[in-house]
């Protein structure tokens, strides 16, 4: 460190006083800087339910509580700085070593300020509202994020990433991703494409509507929706009206093909009778997260037959 | 004729029995009545006949046989009770009602037998209800109804009748027109045992009263002996005159003002 | 009730089978129908929805509403109450309980379902009856009513803290278990259903007249010769099991029990045979005819059966009440 005084000649002093006041601004009152990073902080962002996210630095203590962000917090190279997650974030595998403070929805305020987080990521549901509320309250910052179509995972990536404090990460980790999707996207579309159906869910009979970003990666894979002319992401349909629309195959989980295959009522579908019931690889279609390039591809070889590069 | 001996009869978990060692005779031919004020052990004594109570103590006897040695329904086949009230929750067709008083002699698919027909035919003569015999048990005046339920009673075809209360809620009219039933099926060989609350008009029609005090019996034996100013005033603890109605020659009660409102 | 009467009853019935099988997401004609039926090349789709789908739903709702309406008739004789229905005394809270946990659980659904609602509901019934033999008179239809609220009632609390416990996916599966529907009818189900319920609809027709003479009040039904608690207990346990096997095989199908037993009066029906009777018929053509209204209304969507019975319910009841405060 410089002093800021110096003594002697005259052309002396003004060498000294220009080298003081260059190590002054060296030295002192330049604002801090970590080695090596490319953001300045503090950070401050908007998120997806209105609130202001400021960050006077890198948050170091991260809770997620979704696993979509969960997996992508990984993807980025911070996944040191979890301190919680949802008991549903199993992906990454190293995810799991991470404790678990519950719910995603509605979540257990308390047992996340356990984990003395200094931010919190939190997924944008009406539920969720009272918790981030509480959160604030109790000084941790949150940012609450949509992670419900494929577009989002571009557009979060770089604000975690940020907040987390290197936001070119961001892009670093979805290029390929997005590089996938669009190549899928200008592959040949047939003129008519083949039309599935997703089984989410029995009893209530469920399916995806275009609202869910599993209704985007079947069109990018090349392939139509059959229920895509509802808006809502998971609606409620009866079998009868699957049998209408008669699908070309049936996409579903293995318990649930396995189930299909064996209940008489869906013989009353085409694809049921024909054979063409797919097995999903639920593991990898789950989340709209990192993978979804993965994801879209295997829906394509499934559905279409082929293999897409 | 039904017969009572030293019959105790207790409530469930109650500290004292309601009827102590109370015995009497109803025979053919006659109406005997049990007369008393509230809570003196007459309807508990109706719940026995029914059934629903067991003796603790002493017999019910019907022409010699007792009660608990026979089975539910043949006590139903020798002796029909009228319960105080009934209100049937779906209306039905009185002759379809009246019919239900066979249900005693017959089994759970057994149709009409030509006995049914002439006993349910019987009782409506006798109770003399062919007049709304094809109407509902809903659009029944109160007299009406109650001479329906002693058809229903009477077609049970039993010798003995066991009413409780059987005029409450009827005018004048109805109530001497039930009384004078009762009164002709008595002398047509019924035994007709009867529990009222109505003084005058028992001692004008019964040939016997029973009058109870506390579940024991204060008095018995004709209006007449029964029927006294002293016994009746400590009975029912209120200052009373009985006396001697020229028109219809029975002795009747008249209460008087009470002794703290003068 | 006229002959005329039940050759309408049973004409309503036929009429309400035939448009169930027929209408649905795919319109079909009753010509298609019979084709369907007969396997006289109706086209494979059509013969899978008819016998697939539709025949299955059609039988059940049929027996189902035969069964709450029979169910219901008794109830409201024995009882002595026109408001009595099976799902007051104990049958619906504790199939419920049994479903929900089941569902919970995470049993594979179609097979263990139903068997535990049945369980739950034979439980609660049994308990309802030791809670009023606790409290003195258990073949007085009062006591009986407030044992079956209170035991509704400790139904109830239970399933809220299985729901509230429960992962996301099972309280979906769980609250359309209890709204009832016939759509995940599949034929071993409707078989020991109908089993049940024919068996049932029997016994309560072979006790058609104890339960006329215990219909006049408890007084009278004594000095008839009958054993009033012995017979009670007897009818309300049938009734309610019976119900209690409908609620196994469609979850909780509301106000057939209830509204069903007063229509069957209304056209005529006395004795308790009777009503009984034309109950099972009328009820039957109910619930197919909610049935085809549920899966019709919002295609291509599906509502539950139990909110279209309720809503047919509701008007009925209020119309009741107006003909009976007069």
């Amino acid at each position: 460190m410089v002093g800021c005084a110096g003594a002697g000649s005259v052309s002396s002093r003004r060498i000294v006083a220009a080298a003081g006041v260059v190590a002054a601004l060296l030295g002192c009152g330049a604002p801090a800087r970590d080695a090596g990073t490319a953001t300045i902080a503090p950070f401050i962002t908007v998120d997806d339910f209105g609130d202001t996210l400021r960050l006077a630095a890198p948050a170091t203590r991260v809770v997620s509580l979704n696993p979509n962000t969960t997996e992508l917090v990984f993807a980025l190279g911070y996944g040191d700085r979890l301190v919680g997650r949802t008991s549903w974030d199993l992906y990454p595998a190293a995810a799991r070593a991470v404790p678990s403070v519950g719910d995603g929805m509605q979540p257990n305020v308390e047992a996340v300020l356990g984990q003395r987080p200094e931010l919190v990521l939190l997924y944008a549901s009406a539920s969720n509202r009272a918790a981030v509320q509480q959160l604030r309250a109790a000084g941790v910052a949150t940012l609450t994020l949509r992670t419900d179509h494929v577009a989002d995972l571009a557009r979060i990536a770089p604000v975690i990433a940020a907040a987390l404090g290197d936001s070119t990460r961001g892009a670093l980790a979805t290029d390929t991703v997005v590089a996938v999707l669009d190549s899928l996207r200008n592959l040949p579309r047939a003129i008519e494409p083949r039309r599935v159906f997703w089984h989410i869910w029995d009893a209530p009979l469920m399916t995806i509507g275009r609202g869910s970003y599993l209704s985007e990666l079947i069109d990018i894979a090349g392939a139509e929706n059959v229920f895509d002319d509802i808006a809502a992401p998971s609606p409620q349909v009866s079998l009868e009206e699957v049998a209408r629309r008669d699908p070309y195959a049936i996409l579903a989980g293995p318990n649930s093909a396995a189930t299909i295959r064996a209940h008489p009522g869906w013989q009353a579908v085409r694809a049921v009778r024909e054979g063409r019931v797919f097995v999903v690889d639920t593991t990898l279609v789950g989340r709209p997260g990192v993978r979804m390039g993965e994801a879209a591809r295997h829906l394509r070889a499934l559905i279409l037959g082929d293999s897409a590069r | 004729m039904i017969r009572i001996d030293d019959l105790v009869l207790r409530y469930r978990a109650a500290a004292e029995p309601a009827v102590r060692g109370v015995s009497l005779e109803a025979p053919e031919g006659r109406i005997t009545a049990i007369v008393g004020p509230n809570g003196s052990g007459k309807s508990t004594i109706v719940r026995a006949l029914l059934g629903r109570l067991a003796p603790e103590a002493g017999r019910i006897t019907l022409d010699g046989v007792d009660f608990t040695t026979l089975g539910r329904r043949a006590v139903a086949s020798r002796v029909a009770v009228v319960p105080q009230r009934e209100e049937p929750v779906f209306p039905l067709a009185v002759r379809d009602f009246i019919a239900l008083g066979r249900y005693p002699h017959a089994g759970a698919f057994s149709g009409r037998t030509a006995a049914d027909r002439d006993a349910v035919a019987a009782a409506i003569h006798r109770a003399d209800v062919g007049a709304f015999a094809d109407r509902r048990t809903d659009e029944l005046s109160g007299g009406e109804w109650q001479r329906v339920r002693i058809a229903r009673a009477l077609a049970q075809g039993g010798r003995a009748l066991v009413l409780d209360e059987p005029t409450t809620f009827l005018d004048v009219a109805h109530e001497m027109s039930v009384f004078e039933l009762l009164d002709s099926l008595a002398r047509s060989g019924q035994c007709v045992l009867l529990v009222s609350h109505q003084l005058n008009l028992v001692a004008r029609f019964a040939d016997h009263i029973v009058l109870l005090h506390h579940g024991v019996i204060a008095a018995a034996g004709t209006p007449a002996e029964v029927m006294r100013g002293n016994i009746l005033e400590r009975v029912y603890e209120w200052p009373l005159v009985v006396a001697r109605d020229p028109a219809v020659g029975a002795p009747f009660l008249v209460p008087l003002r009470g002794r703290g409102t003068r | 009730m006229t002959a005329r009467t039940w050759a309408l009853l049973v004409m309503l019935l036929g009429v309400a089978v035939v448009v169930g099988l027929a209408g649905g997401s795919v319109p079909l004609s009753p010509l298609d129908v019979w084709r369907a039926l007969t396997g006289n090349g109706a086209g494979d789709t059509a013969s899978a929805i008819v016998q697939g789908l539709r025949l299955p739903r059609v039988v059940l709702g049929a027996v189902v509403g035969a069964g709450l309406a029979a169910s219901g008739t008794a109830l409201q004789a024995t009882l002595r109450n026109p408001l009595a229905e099976p799902y007051l005394l104990g049958v619906s809270g504790g199939a419920a309980v049994g479903a929900v946990l089941a569902v919970v659980v995470g049993v594979s659904m179609p097979s263990l379902v139903p068997l535990a609602a049945f369980a739950g509901a034979a439980l609660a019934v049994l308990l309802v009856l030791v809670v009023a033999r606790a409290s003195g008179a258990y073949a007085d239809p009062r006591v009986l009513l407030m044992a079956g609220v209170v035991v509704g009632a400790f139904c109830n609390a239970a399933i809220m803290v299985a729901l509230a416990t429960a992962p996301e996916e099972s309280v979906r599966g769980a609250l359309w278990w209890m709204m009832g529907s016939v759509g995940d009818a599949q034929w071993s189900t409707v078989r020991s259903v109908s089993g049940y319920v024919v068996a049932g609809i029997a016994l309560l027709a072979w006790w058609g007249r104890d339960i006329d003479v215990l219909a006049l009040g408890e007084d009278a039904a004594a000095s008839l010769g009958l054993d009033v608690e012995r017979v009670t207990r007897r009818i309300y346990l049938t009734a309610s099991l019976l119900a209690a096997a409908t609620v196994a095989g469609a979850g909780l199908i509301g106000f057939v029990g209830l509204i069903v037993p007063a229509i069957a009066r209304a056209l005529g029906a006395r004795t308790t045979r009777e009503t009984v009777a034309a109950s099972a018929l009328a009820g039957a053509a109910l619930v197919v005819g909610a049935d085809l209204v549920a899966r019709t209304v919002v295609r291509p969507a599906e509502l539950p059966l139990g909110a279209v019975t309720a809503i047919i319910g509701v008007p009925f009841f209020l119309w009741r009440l107006r003909g009976a405060a007069r």
